[in-house]
């Protein structure tokens, strides 16, 4: 059977570049978070909001933030590709730098679903089997596509342009930091929130991504999250549009 | 120089200059260039070709533009001026289908995070090779390269001549019509040098046609059908190792013994006679019966010494006159132009 070549690159970027214990690192920090914060934090915080409890809260957070943990290790694999010569080498075989972009988007879109899995099991025994619709589920898978298409491009642009291992993980970890924290994963905002933070926070396309996977969990999925998908949508093409004209003006050759 | 691996080579460059017209070029480079900024050339001007089955060897200097020529004729960089033919299509335009013909080694190490057996099979499946042919090739490949010992080791825990055998151990996983190899045998043991380049000529032999740089230059001739010394970023010279040699040899040195011992008169009025009749004549070693010495016209000499010696009635033993080595021309050939052409880079700006 021939493989498609998108696919083909797929299949290798899982299973090169990638160790198990980046992959444990990876999609086990947001389940120990689920685990160990929403525990914890549940003793403290009654109920939040329409989702009860903090931990029913948490966990449709988490699960919109694997839209980054998918994205950073497709970030990773293309850094590693370039810092040991195999996007040259691709390059000069029958590949084409499209179905390389291509596969590097589908690689963080399938990396950000495993990591959904992972944490909606750490979650079951946690918080129950949440019975979503089959539309629901369809806008949490959507809006997890749209973000690691968004997260992914902008990496993806950003590892395009830098010629240093050290100062691409660098704005890549602040990157996800920065978004994973000033969001609505951990915590809601409200009238209480300084308007700064707050306006920051709404600025942050995770904040909708979040915010609509937890309207989906509580049956709540309403206009305000279609103007939110719109959003991240537009932002997705944006951050697209940015890997392709990075991909288009890469420079090859060694980097540091 | 292995002489199976250089007369089989010589019996093919005859053979592929008496096909003439009906050898099946593959690659034709016109006028190509590759400029990094606005009017600095790294290789400007360059004009070879490379037939179906040829050896071409790139020789030059460190930065002398053999690394850019290759990443533009694989299409890494694009040329800013002139073009190449490849597979009969305009280089600008080559794509997909014209890569799947390719085989790249390139400089620079490349390698994925899995064992050295794993990277040659995921290597194959990129390259859509079946499942039991990269099997069954793997193994050969393992072997071939004495890699099995370390088949199970991820390919950075390796010395740096097995990572060397391992980046052309994994380009030979797929087919293709021609292969680039830049430096391949670069921290190679002569041994296992002699081995890739005997499985290249093989391979060369069935076909497969090989753009090859690099630095040591005895390689080239025992591989190479034809080659090209790039200086500066222009080709100085292409063409068979031999004509090369012949061509830019320089002075060659000139050994001779006589019957007996020369008194001192007549070493001085050898020396005489070999001091007004040579160019560039550089006397090495004179002792009582024999004479070293090195000139631009070995042969002349040859024929002046015979002439002195019979004029005394003096037999002369032995004469030989060294043949050049390609590093010899070589170094004639970059000397020369370093010297001719001092402005360097710059000049092709």
């Amino acid at each position: 059977m021939k493989v498609p070549p998108v696919l083909r690159l797929v299949v290798r970027n899982f299973v090169a570049n990638l160790d198990p214990i980046t992959l444990l690192v990876m999609f086990g920090q947001p389940a120990f978070l689920i685990v160990i914060l929403g525990t914890m934090f549940n003793q403290l915080i009654g109920t939040v909001g329409a989702s009860g409890s903090y931990i029913a809260f948490l966990v449709p957070g988490m699960i919109a933030s694997q839209m980054i943990t998918g994205a950073v290790l497709a970030g990773r694999v293309f850094w590693l590709d370039r810092r040991w010569a195999m996007v040259e080498q691709i390059f000069s075989g029958p590949y084409l730098r499209a179905e390389y972009l291509a596969a590097l988007l589908l690689t963080a879109l399938l990396f950000s679903l495993v990591g959904v899995g992972i944490m909606v099991l750490v979650a079951l025994p946690l918080v129950g089997i949440p019975g979503l619709t089959p539309v629901e589920l369809g806008v949490i898978l959507g809006t997890i596509a749209l973000g690691s298409l968004f997260f992914g491009g902008l990496l993806i642009a950003i590892g395009g342009r830098i010629r240093s291992a050290n100062l691409y993980f660098t704005i890549q970890s602040l990157l996800q930091y920065f978004l994973i924290f000033i969001s609505t994963v951990y915590y809601p905002v409200s009238g209480k929130t300084p308007a700064v933070l707050r306006a920051i926070v709404y600025a942050n396309p995770l904040t909708y991504a979040a915010n609509t996977v937890r309207d989906a969990f509580t049956h709540r999925f309403g206009p305000g999250d279609l103007v939110a998908g719109a959003i991240l949508a537009s932002l997705a093409a944006v951050a697209f549009g940015l890997a392709v004209a990075s991909f288009r003006t890469l420079e090859l050759g060694p980097v540091q | 120089m292995d002489p199976i691996l250089s007369s089989a080579r010589d019996e093919e460059a005859g053979a592929l200059a008496a096909t003439g017209s009906s050898r099946e070029v593959i690659l034709r480079v016109e006028r190509l260039g590759y400029a990094y900024l606005p009017g600095r050339f790294a290789i400007r001007n360059l004009e070879f070709e490379v037939g179906r089955g040829e050896v071409f060897g790139l020789l030059g200097r460190n930065g002398a533009g053999k690394t850019t020529t290759v990443r533009v004729l694989t299409t890494l960089l694009p040329p800013t001026e002139g073009t190449a033919i490849l597979f009969g299509k305009d280089l600008r335009r080559c794509g997909r289908s014209e890569r799947a013909r390719l085989g790249v080694v390139l400089q620079a190490e490349s390698l994925d995070f899995v064992s050295v057996e794993r990277n040659l099979t995921l290597y194959a499946f990129l390259w859509g090779v079946p499942r039991e042919v990269a099997k069954s090739r793997a193994e050969e490949m393992l072997e071939l390269f004495e890699l099995g010992e370390v088949r199970g080791r991820k390919p950075w825990g390796l010395s740096g001549g097995e990572r060397r055998r391992f980046q052309v151990a994994r380009e030979l996983m797929h087919e293709m019509e021609l292969l680039f190899l830049d430096e391949p045998t670069v921290g190679l043991d002569a041994l296992t040098r002699k081995r890739i380049l005997e499985y290249l000529a093989r391979r060369a032999r069935h076909g497969l046609s090989i753009i090859f740089t690099t630095h040591i230059l005895q390689e080239a001739d025992l591989l190479c059908h034809r080659i090209g010394v790039l200086q500066n970023g222009r080709l100085r010279a292409h063409g068979p190792p031999a004509e090369i040699k012949r061509k830019y040899r320089g002075a060659r040195t000139v050994e001779a013994e006589f019957e007996r011992a020369l008194t001192a008169p007549e070493q001085h009025d050898l020396l005489a006679v070999l001091t007004r009749e040579g160019r560039g004549f550089v006397p090495a070693a004179v002792d009582d019966s024999s004479i070293v010495f090195r000139a631009d016209n070995a042969e002349d000499l040859v024929a002046a010494i015979s002439r002195w010696a019979h004029g005394l009635d003096l037999e002369v033993e032995r004469i030989s006159v060294r043949e050049a080595t390609l590093e010899e021309a070589f170094v004639n050939l970059v000397t020369d132009d370093a010297s001719s052409d001092p402005a360097g880079r710059a000049e092709l700006a």
